[in-house]
């Protein structure tokens, strides 16, 4: 009940959110003002990831402004929750609202799918910087999401084999235990995983479980490991329960290795969990400042904030369609056209350029390591 | 499929114990305003989610402690705990207090009925969670390592950890004082009468606002002291904890029949051991799955609980 409540708050205000400043930026078109939107969780339990990528979309826009004076750049919030529930009431405005050109989003796959029908219909390019679902870049699947779809972030079929090498490197004959959190994006990533292990030598699967992500007392998945005597541990979570879990496996005496994909990918992991995240193992993309440190001190400086996850990929997604408005495209079909044949340069320095479904045709995950209490980066996972 | 239970049985018995007591506490919440309101408190999860920041802000902003410094020990160590079980006490406390002037006592005044308090105790629920989610960012908060999990000793295999050791006997302490204190002091036996008869409790001259102000203050203590167990085993809390705890502990309460202060007791800890055993035997995926239909055969055959909900006679 109390869940409901605070969704049908949140449809209202992402409502008027939506119409108010799409009637402000059609009163003030003749200043070249344009708008795209951002759509992802930034209110309810997800909220940390929609705010740090929206943050990175803002900055987009703000470095854009100062550089081609003349335009003015309104990023419209619209708050999922990260939920297909409500995506599905706050889609429909955003579809209807012709004044915004493009959406970086949405951030979650399922938030996606719940969408994707309005914005289909209204013609509206998607760029989404972390819905990673196979899906939805899949023709054959009802989920897919051409022609409106694309991401700049690589799919869970290359990550579940990219985790599963870097969890079990430098473990001979690893015996592996696999467990998800039921979530949408965690239980595809487990098969993905468990796919991936069949090809690394010597790697046995020797037991899982799946554990509801409310969960804080992970006390019969860590009985589970200690009788499977498992040498490494994957988790395809999220941050925040893997800190949890971590410290009750580490209390328990155990010393498997502790890998996670890119939902533990988050700095906030280490900090959580304290000593009992050291040498866990994460694969993820890396942030702004794995970029470069100068971009991600001018990112604070201008955001007042440090960057998180999926800001480069939010950061990219967004100069993409800043880059069709400064070339012109300022109608929803020429600004579809434009992103469809695309090509150009990440910050990352990856060359971005969709294919026919939507995907890049790069999907690097980078392995990082835990030590004293940060995740550094050890390269891409080969 | 039974080689978890049987290979790590002393293992999850005694984290189930420390895990139900946990919910013993938060289910007297529950069962105490019902007992003598004959309302569910919809808001005691979120006090307790209130009471685990009390331990919070005690071991990091008034001891210092953060993740990388050593954990405390002798007199500190009693120190740091004993000032954060009572932080979490008296934040979970006054909230509640706060629960009942704001949420209950003007809406009982003006003799609405009780879909409206209902209402108006899922609104302050959604404020209380919604106010720390912005103070804390949406993000989750990591407790300092106050008490080292010291392995005391091997049990049958099990290791015996000083932190669930801890757990089990404080918890039982305040649960046993709480009971103390519904059975024999002046004010507890005046929240038995308001319980069995309202009206005749107030021509007897107990004053019925005090009397349910104290009813809240107790179960929001009992609350808060949950909040400083949890924080002390799992050293982790976020703004939307209180769903999940909340939500088993009244499970607890209704399991050990609503309104009875031995029955929270007895639900909670049938709760704790039931969740890890289904957990390891079935599958953590089952564990909700199990717990439910054991309620649902509980109430089929007990409808009031196990140990029905008659309070009058129970508490006297």
């Amino acid at each position: 009940m109390n869940k409901k409540i605070k969704q049908s708050l949140a449809i209202v205000t992402a409502a008027a959110l939506a119409f108010g400043l799409g009637s402000v930026s059609t009163a003030s078109a003749a200043t070249k003002t344009f708008s795209i939107a951002y759509q992802g969780p930034l209110s309810g339990g997800e909220a940390s990831t929609g705010i740090d990528e929206q943050n990175a979309v803002k900055y987009a826009a703000k470095l854009f402004m100062a550089a081609n004076k003349g335009y003015t750049i309104k990023v419209v919030s619209v708050d999922d929750q990260g939920d297909p529930a409500v995506a599905s009431t706050v889609a429909p405005g955003i579809g209807a609202n012709k004044n915004i050109l493009g959406v970086v989003g949405p951030a979650y796959s399922g938030a996606t799918i719940a969408s994707l029908p309005y914005y289909k219909a209204g013609g509206l390019a998607l760029i989404s910087p972390s819905a990673t679902r196979v899906s939805l870049t899949d023709p054959t699947s009802p989920d897919f999401g051409g022609p409106v779809f694309h991401r700049v972030v690589g799919k869970d079929d290359l990550q579940g084999p990219a985790l599963a090498k870097y969890a079990t490197a430098g473990v001979s004959n690893a015996k592996v235990f696999v467990f998800d959190d039921q979530s949408a994006y965690a239980v595809p990533l487990r098969g993905f995983v468990e796919a991936g292990l069949k090809k690394v030598a010597g790697a046995t699967l020797v037991g899982g479980d799946s554990v509801p992500n409310t969960t804080t007392d992970f006390s019969p998945t860590v009985a589970k490991i200690k009788t499977s005597g498992a040498t490494v541990v994957i988790y395809t979570g999220y941050y925040s329960q893997a800190a949890v879990f971590i410290k009750q496996l580490r209390d328990s005496g155990s010393t498997a290795v502790f890998a996670g994909g890119d939902g533990v990918f988050n700095q906030e992991f280490p900090k959580l969990a304290g000593a009992a995240a050291e040498g866990s193992k994460v694969t993820g993309v890396g942030g702004l400042a794995g970029i470069s440190a100068k971009l991600e001190a001018d990112f604070k400086k201008k955001m007042g904030v440090s960057s998180g996850v999926y800001s480069v990929e939010a950061f990219d997604a967004a100069n993409i369609f800043l880059s069709g408005i400064k070339a012109g495209k300022t109608t929803r079909a020429a600004m579809l056209k434009y992103v469809n044949a695309y090509s150009g340069k990440s910050i990352s320095g990856n060359t971005i350029k969709f294919n026919k479904n939507g995907d890049i045709s790069y999907g690097l995950f980078a392995g990082f390591t835990s030590k004293n209490g940060v995740l550094v980066n050890t390269g891409i996972v080969k | 499929m039974f080689s978890v239970l049987i290979d790590q049985f002393w293992s999850l018995t005694i984290a189930g114990i420390a895990l139900g007591f946990i919910y013993v506490l938060i289910s007297l919440g529950y069962t105490m305003v019902y007992g003598v309101l004959r309302m569910i408190n919809f808001a005691n999860s979120e006090i307790f989610m209130w009471g685990t920041f009390g331990t919070v802000v005690t071991n990091r902003d008034i001891f210092h402690y953060t993740q990388t410094s050593e954990p405390a020990h002798g007199f500190k160590l009693a120190l740091v705990l004993i000032t954060s079980l009572l932080m979490s006490m008296l934040v979970a406390g006054l909230t509640a207090v706060f629960v009942e002037f704001v949420a209950y006592r003007r809406l009982r005044m003006k003799g609405t009925n009780r879909l409206a308090t209902l209402i108006s105790a899922i609104g302050i629920s959604i404020a209380l969670q919604e106010v720390m989610r912005l103070l804390t960012s949406s993000r989750p908060v990591g407790s300092p390592r106050v008490l080292e999990k010291i392995i005391l000793t091997e049990v049958w295999g099990a290791n015996i950890r000083l932190d669930t050791v801890i757990t089990i006997i404080a918890a039982a302490i305040i649960f046993f004082i709480l009971e103390r204190f519904i059975k024999l002091s002046r004010m507890g036996k005046a929240i038995r009468a308001v319980s069995q008869n309202e009206d005749a409790a107030k021509l007897m001259g107990v004053n019925l606002n005090r009397v349910i102000t104290t009813t809240f203050l107790v179960g929001g203590l009992a609350t808060g002291a949950a909040g400083f167990f949890y924080i002390t085993v799992f050293e982790y809390t976020k703004f939307n904890i209180g769903f999940t705890m909340g939500m088993a502990a009244f499970t607890a309460a209704v399991l050990g029949g609503i309104g009875n202060i031995r029955g929270a007791f007895f639900g909670g800890l049938t709760l704790g051991l039931l969740e890890v055993y289904a957990s390891a035997i079935l599958g953590t995926q089952w564990k909700a799955v199990t717990v439910f239909i054991v309620l649902v055969l509980v109430l089929l055959f007990k409808p009031n609980g196990l140990f029905g909900e008659a309070v009058q006679t129970t508490r006297a």
